[in-house]
């Protein structure tokens, strides 16, 4: 449904996207991840033919974003990041200005208006100015203007960005709901979301894909490399060498800042290894104290820390 | 076509549903109706007719009047970020162009139009005036005139507002261009030669006295048409390559 090949875009000298490609079936959630600054909004406004591209395919449907823009437009329902709205406007009129701005009229407006109104939980806002409403309304408007027109195509940049819980799970149940009949891409920055509503996830780092795989893959490559946990009480440089040179650690590093005396180490280890119980002995026969040791369940978040860390550091 | 009408009712009724349409009315026809008849004081027995004086008072307010209103067109668009919803909606740069456009020259007509009202007023209430004295074919050249300068200018101020996020700078850019527009072909044709002839040919300001005593050019008219065309095909292009945000 979504075709990206090849895909540049550079803002004067800077490089925002480089060279990426990805392809979305119809009916796929896609979640878009990737630090501040990594080419997501970018990409997402290319896509949705806000913004021409300098290098690169981008085809949706198989039209062409840059030459067929206006078809394109027709199939594509965007939710911008910032979700614009004409604050002097009221929520029912603003809606019925975009229904009609993408081609719907009469009988059949009026129905979307009123099934957006519903799906989003704007019922006792309709008649409230665009501009008086908290972010959380203004987050489901700019959704309820995006999802109006049934399009085929969801581009949705930070959708449940200032909801609160019970809203971000509304949202989300909206947002898998559209799954078979509509083809998504969205964007976020809670990672746990991303996990429970997206089937693959592409991850971006200074515009270029680290990773692009089912979430469960991507956190199952990282659990086949675990994590030991280990917090102690003992000199610091002795026990991080101690816990280094044990069977199935490969690297030792402490984390944080040391509270008193009590030093927390990680442990990461070789595939599939558990090295608890050689840890343990380690600590006991040099007579440190052991407060806890445990295995730590990886997820997405680690996937995402490790794939774009190297652009932070 | 009906998105073009979709965009041009909202631009109208974003107009009214701010207050400050509504002291732009009152300021608007308040300016031009003080300036008309401190000029028809002063002009007592003179021989400028009536109707220019009126559209000499609604032109120099039409400089403050055009800024004003057009400054918001794109500007606010793309303060608040609209921009993007717009032209992510499946409607060509044309229809907003054309659209923003009607909206605003449609606010600036509901504006100006009630002015004329000043003529009649005076005429009401002086005593040795009738209708018969007013010269209505010289009042017709006049709203031409200003029909053609206010499409002209209006362009010019959407293609500025166009060029910018920020509404004021867009204000006084366009408040400028509109008075070099009105006054640049009088002071020019203070030149000597052909010079000189040529920028009072293309003078606003000759433009408006020919009109206004009745004389109605056809190359004058051309000039206008073909000068707005130019702005709003410039407008389109420049929204449609995106690239000067």
């Amino acid at each position: 449904m979504i075709n990206v090949k090849g895909l540049t875009k550079r803002f004067g000298r800077f490089t925002a996207i480089d060279n990426i490609s990805f392809d979305i079936a119809e009916g796929e959630i896609v979640g878009l991840l990737g630090p501040n600054g990594a080419g997501k909004t970018t990409t997402m406004r290319i896509v949705s033919t806000f913004l021409p591209a300098t290098g690169g395919e981008v085809t949706v449907d198989g039209l062409d974003v840059f030459s067929n823009s206006v078809e394109v437009r027709r199939r594509i329902g965007y939710l911008p990041e910032q979700v614009p709205l004409y604050n002097e406007m009221r929520v029912q009129e603003y809606l019925a200005y975009r229904g009609r701005l993408k081609g719907l009229t009469g009988r059949a407006l009026r129905g979307r208006i009123q099934e957006m109104l519903e799906a989003c939980g704007l019922i006792e806002v309709r008649r409230a100015v665009c501009g008086t409403l908290s972010k959380g309304y203004r987050q489901r408007i700019g959704l309820a203007d995006s999802l109006i027109h049934q399009p085929r195509v969801l581009i949705l940049d930070e959708p449940t960005i200032g909801l609160d819980p019970n809203q971000i799970r509304q949202i989300r149940n909206l947002i898998k709901g559209l799954a078979p009949r509509h083809t998504v891409l969205l964007s976020s920055h809670i990672l746990s979301e991303v996990e429970m509503t997206c089937r693959r996830v592409l991850i971006l780092n200074r515009g270029r894909i680290v990773a692009s795989d089912t979430a469960g893959n991507l956190v199952g490559l990282m659990k086949a490399r675990p994590r030991a946990r280990i917090q102690v009480r003992g000199p610091e440089l002795p026990v991080c060498e101690a816990l280094a040179a044990a069977p199935g650690v490969s690297r030792v590093t402490r984390e944080g800042a040391a509270a008193g005396e009590w030093i927390t180490f990680n442990c990461e280890c070789e595939k599939d290894a558990d090295p608890r119980v050689h840890l343990f002995k380690i600590v006991s026969s040099n007579r440190w104290d052991l407060r806890e040791l445990t295995m730590e369940r990886r997820n997405l978040e680690d996937v995402f820390v490790e794939m774009t860390a190297d652009g932070e550091n | 076509m009906r998105r073009f009408c979709v965009i041009w009712r909202r631009e109208l009724a974003a107009c009214f549903l701010s207050p400050i349409a509504y002291v732009i009315m009152v300021v608007f026809l308040g300016a031009t109706g003080f300036t008309f008849f401190l000029g028809a004081v002063r002009n007592v027995g003179a021989a400028d007719p009536l109707p220019s004086l009126l559209i000499g008072a609604i032109v120099i307010w039409l400089g403050m009047l055009i800024p004003v209103i057009t400054m918001r067109l794109f500007a606010e668009e793309k303060r608040y970020g609209t921009i993007e919803t717009l032209m992510t909606a499946p409607v060509t740069e044309n229809e907003v162009v054309l659209g923003k456009y009607a909206g605003a020259l449609t606010f600036l007509t509901i504006v100006t139009l009630p002015a004329v009202g000043s003529l009649f007023i005076l005429e009401r209430f002086s005593p040795g005036l009738s209708l018969d004295d007013i010269d209505m074919g010289a009042l017709c050249g006049g709203l031409i005139i200003l029909v053609l300068l206010s499409a002209f200018f209006t362009a010019l101020g959407l293609l500025i507002s166009l060029l910018t996020r920020n509404q004021i700078v867009s204000a006084v850019c366009c408040f400028v261009a509109v008075w070099l527009g009105l006054l640049l072909g009088w002071l020019l044709s203070a030149l000597p030669g052909g010079a000189g002839r040529l920028s009072e040919y293309v003078s606003a300001t000759t433009h408006i006295e020919d009109f206004c005593r009745g004389i109605i050019s056809a190359p004058t008219l051309v000039l206008y048409a073909s000068g707005t065309w130019l702005l709003l095909f410039s407008s389109v292009r420049i929204l449609e390559s995106r690239q000067l945000r």
